[in-house]
Formats: structure tokens, sequence, C-alpha cells
């Protein structure tokens, strides 16, 4: 009885200490994320209301012209998940191992490594535009320097190598997140395992493959999921570079930007639709919380104790 | 005299000297800050203009003026949310035709007559369509400044490339492209990167192609549309200057762009009146010459596109109505809009009104005889899509041969004829 009793206290102090925090996701995250889904179902004229509308704006949608835009952003988003999920993780892996077995200077290789995560995403992109700038930019120059004249490209300027550089800035840009979540990994792992493999007579390369990487997987599920919303959500990387069209001819175009555009419309062309990006809005919200839920059940089964 | 005789008097002097401080103070405070008007712009680079303005506004009628700008790209969201929760400014500058006409249809804007404005009464028709809703054709805006494309060019350039006679016609321009490249002088200093830059391009050439203002009143009417040859043939006339770009112009941003023609390494550049205030703030002693698009064959007709760029308006709930109007007035005055066309580089919408810059003079000239209205800007920006996202992109995607100037205009056709309802008659 004087179990229970205490049990309730304590379940009472700790939705006391919950409140603030509950109150804040309430009135920041889901009364906005609701009411942009009820956004959905109704006409808008500009910025104003109209009557309800059903799920015509969905079907708007899913139609002309407003679908080709849509499954082409999609497969923008899809090759962003796959371009990043790919070279980024590997590269994390490799530059954890790197730093986990570096004999000496972990922590300033770890700083290195980490340091491009913490620069705004907007300077990260300025500072891209002018490296790779056709006319001025040291890239080209270098490219045309050395003589390699077809290595020297209009990098953003060209509708199929535009996406492929705005992967590789993103890299750039942020390889030092999963490079210290890998890390970290790692260094959680209990080196009895890898001391009687080593007695066993298994080389590193065998160590790294058997007993680190699969120990790794919970470092794994959470890179993968934060790369698979940061995917298809991306939107201030191409938006700074590429406007809100995705440009060049939408090359770079993404559901994000899409809605975007959708939503608030745009200074040099023009009107907005509110209902049409609401709709969209629900279909990124689901494509991301679905993705997410099911990704994240699947990949925590795979998981193995360390 | 005694003590309690001594404190009185003591009070009293103290009563008088404090209103004598203090009733002057409440009596000025109130005939010259009274009102305090709240004034809104997407334009921060212009706050020392208009807090200037402000001050003089106020030395002359005592109403203050508080001028607040936004970032230009969020100004459109954030004016209409503060409007729908009836907390908007007191008087703001609008966009122009499509770009807000939603918030004028839904009554925000005060409408305005030429009693309430008497410097309305001067203003073209076209340039007082850009402040009128899209269902709602009353006024709400008095349009401040004309927009202009042509052709600007740097005469030292040129007269090193061996060119005196500036071109008339489309065959004559090449011709001159072509010199001037022969020169190794980057003829044109636009670029394919810059979307929205495309469609102002085709805006200085195309309406010596489909025909001007009777093609604008046809298309808008619904009795042709953009398959019509002869836009297609206005689309092929920019599209056939690509070649004439710098090399790599699929890279070049607006900035670059508009740098390399400020630093006199490309001749001409096809745009705005408002792109010489950038030119001038990269390169203060460079000279621009400027002339309308070339005729689309030699002798044929040219003209001058041209829109209001914006309005100022009043909002339709504000609390101080007699003092927005006085200041209205004011922003309509030729005072004002002659200082603004000299510190800003507007083309007053009122005659008689001249630009300081030569180039901007050229271009003010030229309107009455020449003016054309921007055909995809005044006429189809009120649905989505507007034929300008179809455009900007669409240029981009024939300059990287993944499109013909055949399937852009039917892909503009298909996306306007979509909400556009004389389209669908």
């Amino acid at each position: 009885m004087a179990k229970q009793g205490l049990k309730r206290q304590q379940n009472r102090f700790a939705a006391i200490l919950l409140l603030p925090g509950l109150l804040t996701v309430l009135i920041f995250t889901s009364i906005p994320a609701l009411t942009t889904l009820s956004y959905a179902f109704f006409h808008w004229k500009g910025f104003s209301r109209g009557g309800f509308a059903g799920l015509e704006n969905f079907h708007r949608l899913f139609a002309f012209p407003f679908k080709d835009q849509l499954f082409m952003a999609f497969r923008h988003n899809i090759l962003v998940f796959v371009g990043i999920y790919v070279i980024q993780t590997s590269l994390g892996i490799l530059l954890a191992y790197a730093l986990f077995k570096a004999p000496r200077g972990q922590r300033f290789f770890r700083t290195v490594a980490f340091f491009p995560v913490i620069f705004s995403l907007v300077i990260v992109g300025y500072m891209w535009q002018s490296i790779l700038n056709p006319f001025y930019g040291p890239v080209n120059w270098f490219f045309h320097h050395i003589h390699w004249e077809f290595a020297a490209q209009t990098w953003l300027g060209n509708t199929s190598t535009a996406l492929p550089t705005l992967v590789f800035i993103n890299l750039w840009r942020w390889v030092g997140f999963p490079t210290i979540i890998f890390l970290a990994g790692f260094n959680a792992i209990s080196t009895d395992y890898v001391e009687a493999a080593r007695i066993d007579g298994a080389s590193e390369g065998k160590i790294f493959r058997k007993i680190l990487l699969p120990l790794l997987a919970p470092s794994m599920t959470i890179v993968t999921i934060l790369t698979f919303i940061g995917a298809f959500e991306w939107f201030d990387l191409p938006y700074v570079l590429g406007g809100s069209s995705g440009g060049p001819a939408g090359s770079t175009d993404t559901l994000a930007l899409m809605f975007y555009r959708l939503s608030f419309g745009s200074v040099d062309s023009g009107a907005n639709e509110i209902g049409i990006g609401s709709a969209l809005g629900v279909i990124i919200f689901a494509v991301v919380g679905i993705g997410a839920t099911y990704g994240s059940k699947f990949l925590r089964a795979r998981e193995v104790e360390a | 005299m005694t003590k309690m005789q001594r404190s009185v008097r003591g009070l009293l002097a103290a009563a008088i000297a404090a209103t004598t401080i203090v009733v002057p103070a409440v009596v000025s405070s109130s005939a010259h800050a009274a009102v305090e008007l709240s004034f809104w712009s997407w334009r921060p680079e212009d706050k020392a203009f208009y807090e200037a303005q402000a001050a003089k506004f106020e030395k002359s009628t005592g109403i203050a003026v508080k001028f607040t700008p936004y970032v230009a790209t969020d100004y459109n969201a954030t004016l209409a949310t503060a409007l729908t929760a009836g907390k908007g400014p007191d008087v703001m500058q609008i966009r122009a035709y499509g770009g807000m006409a939603n918030l004028s249809d839904a009554g925000n804007f005060m409408p305005l007559t030429n009693a309430d404005v008497p410097n309305l009464a001067k203003v073209s028709a076209g340039m007082k369509a850009g402040a009128q809703g899209y269902t709602d054709k009353r006024q709400f805006g008095f349009p401040y400044s004309t927009s202009v494309l042509g052709v600007m060019y740097n005469p030292d350039l040129l007269s090193k490339a061996g060119v005196t006679v500036m071109p008339t016609s489309m065959q004559s321009f090449v011709s001159v492209l072509q010199k001037v490249k022969a020169a190794g002088i980057t003829p044109l200093g636009n670029g394919t990167g810059y979307a929205p830059g495309l469609e102002q391009m085709w805006g200085a050439l195309a309406p010596a192609y489909y025909g001007g203002n009777d093609f604008f009143n046809s298309i808008v009417a619904g009795s042709t549309n953009f398959n019509d040859s002869a836009f297609v043939a206005s689309l092929k006339a920019e599209t056939d200057l690509y070649k004439y770009m710098p090399a790599g112009a699929s890279g070049l941003d607006y900035n670059t762009a508009r740098g390399l023609f400020a630093n006199g390494k490309a001749a001409f550049y096809i745009g705005g009146n408002y792109e010489i205030s950038y030119f001038r703030s990269l390169n203060p002693s460079l000279k621009v010459g400027w002339f309308p698009g070339p005729a689309a064959t030699s002798g044929g007709k040219r003209y001058v596109t041209n829109w209001a760029d914006g309005a100022f308006a009043i909002n339709a709930k504000t609390t101080h109505k007699a003092e927005a109007l006085k200041f209205l007035n004011f922003l309509a005055s030729k005072a004002f809009l002659t200082d603004a066309a000299n510190q800003l580089g507007w083309i007053p919408p009122l005659a008689g009104i001249q630009s300081s810059d030569p180039a901007i003079a050229a271009m003010q000239q030229k309107i009455p005889t020449m003016g054309t209205p921007f055909l995809t800007l005044v006429g189809f920006r009120y649905g989505t899509p507007t034929s300008s996202s179809i455009m900007q992109p669409g240029f981009q995607k024939v300059a990287a041969g993944t499109q013909t100037v055949e399937q852009l205009a039917k892909s503009i056709q298909d996306g306007v004829a979509t909400w556009y309802k004389p389209f669908t008659k």
C-alpha cells in the first residue's frame, strides 16, 4: 500500500516535470501541425481561408500541373537520401574508425571533423557558391590551371551536376555528425570482445567486420533515421543555391521547396496556393512520420546487445 | 511671516513652477506627436531615405511616421498575416498586379478616389491597374514607380569594338553582338543561371515579336493564347541570343551576371531600370547607355515594356484615416517622387519629373509613345501556376536542350488554362 502511494507520488512528480516540455511541444509543434492539416481541407484565396474543400486540394496536387513537379521533387528526395546515406554513412564510419584507432590527437581531429557542422548552412551555401563559381571560383581555376578543361564544369548551373553538387556540399558540412555518433558507438563497445577475438587470432579487418560493425547497429539506427528525416525535409541548401524553384530548371527541386513555393508564393513569379501547399505538407508529414517509425522499428529489431 | 505662511507660499511657488514646466510640454506633445503612423515596406535598403522623408513630413504636419522594413521575400506572408489578424500597419508598400491582388479583393486596403489622392488622376490607366484587385477593380493604392525593361550597354566597350551606331532591329543587334565577340569582348552579361532574369530578358525583347498592346489585349481576352506562333517567335528571339552570353552562363548567378556588366567585362545587359543602381554601387564611374528592345525586322515597331513596380496603400482598418491619407498624399507628391527619382532611381508615375540619371531619363522619355505592359507579370500572375513560374525554369530547360520553345509555349498555355477563365471558354 505504502509502495503504491510512493509510486503515485513519483508519477505525479514526473508529470509535473514533464509538463513544461509537453506544453511547449503542444503549443509550438502539435497545434501548428494540426492546424496545417486542417488548412489542407479548405479553399484559400491568397492568405484568406474560404469554405470547406474536402479532398479537392489533394486531387489538385496529384493532377496537372502539380503532379509532375511532385513526382520529380519526390524522386530528388529519394536520390538525396540514397546519396547522402551511402556516402555519408560509409565515410562517417571510416572517419570514426580512424579516430577510434588514432594513437594520439583524437580530440583535435574529432574537432576538425565536426567543425563544418557548427557553420550556418546559409553561410556554407554561399561559401560553396563562390568556391564553385565558374568565373572566379578556385575549383575551376585549378582545373583550367592543370589543363583539365573537361572537369571545369558549371557545377551549380548544369541540370545534371547541380543535385550531386548539393549532395556533396551537404556531405562536406554534415559528415562530422555521423562520425561523432559512430565514434561514440565504437567507444561504447566492450574491449572484452575485441581482445577475445584477437586472442583467437582474428585480423583487424575481421574484428572490424565481424565484431565492431554489428555492434555499431544502435548508432546506425540513429544515423539512418536522422538522415531519412533530413533528406525528406531537405530545404535550406537547395533554397540558398537554387532558389525556391529548385533551379536550374527544377533539377534541385524537393518536396519541402515545393511546399514553400505553393504555400508562400514567390516574389519573382507570383501567387500562392495555401490549400495545395498544406496538402503537400500533410504528405511530407506522413512520409517522414511513417518512414521514421517503421524504419526505426525495423532497424532496432536487428540491433545486437553489446 | 509665520512658519506656516512661509510653507504655504513655498508650496504655491513650487506648484506654479511645476505648472510652467509641465503644461507647455503636455500641449506641445499633443500638438505634434499625438499620432504616430506605422509604415511598412519590403525595402530595408531604402530605410535612410524613408526616414529622412518621414522627418520632413513630421516637420510640416506634426504627424510622426515609424518606418519598418521587412525582408523582401517574407514581406507578402508577414503583411498578409498581420492584416488578417487586424494588426497591420496604417500605411504600407504593396506589390503590384497579382502580387497582392488577393489582399485587395479581401478588403484589406482602403479604396481610394481621385478626391482622396488628387495625383491619382495624373497616373496612366496601365499603372493604376497595378494597384487594383483581380475581382474588385476599385483603386487600392497609389502606384509610385514604373519599372522599365530594355537593353543597357557600355559605350566605352562598344567604341573599343568599333560600334558607333546603336542597333534598331534584331538583325543589326545580332551583327553588333558578333562584332563585339570578334573584338574579344563578352557581348552579353546575362546568364541562364538566374531564372527570373530570363523572363525579364524576354520581356524586353518579346513585344516586338508578338506585337505589343494588340497581342496583350487579345491574349488577356482569351481570343488568342500562348501557343500563338507570334508568342513562340518571341521565346525563340531570346533563346537565339544565349550563344552571346559568357561561357558557363548556366552557372551565372544574378549578382555575378550584373557584376560582369558593371565591371566592364560585358558590353550589354538586358534587364530593368532597377539594375542601374546595383551597377553604380559596384562601379560608380560606369557609363550606362540604354535603348528599347530591337524591332523584330528592320523598320519594325519597337516597344518599351513597363509596369507598376508597387504602390502605397492604406489599411482599411486604420484608426488614423485622416492622417494616413495626408501621408499618402505626401508620398504621391511631386516633391517626394522627385527625391525618390534622384535618390532611389525610380521612374515616377507623374509627368514632369525628370530623373538626373541619363539612362533612366532615356527610358522615361520613351514610355508615353512606346510603352506596353509586361505581359506575363501584368496579365497572368493572379492564379497558380503563373505564366512566370512556368516560363522561368522553362527557359533554363530550353538552354539545357531538354525542351523546345514550342514545348515551353504549350506548357505555359496548359498551366495557365487550369485557372484562367478566358482560356477555358
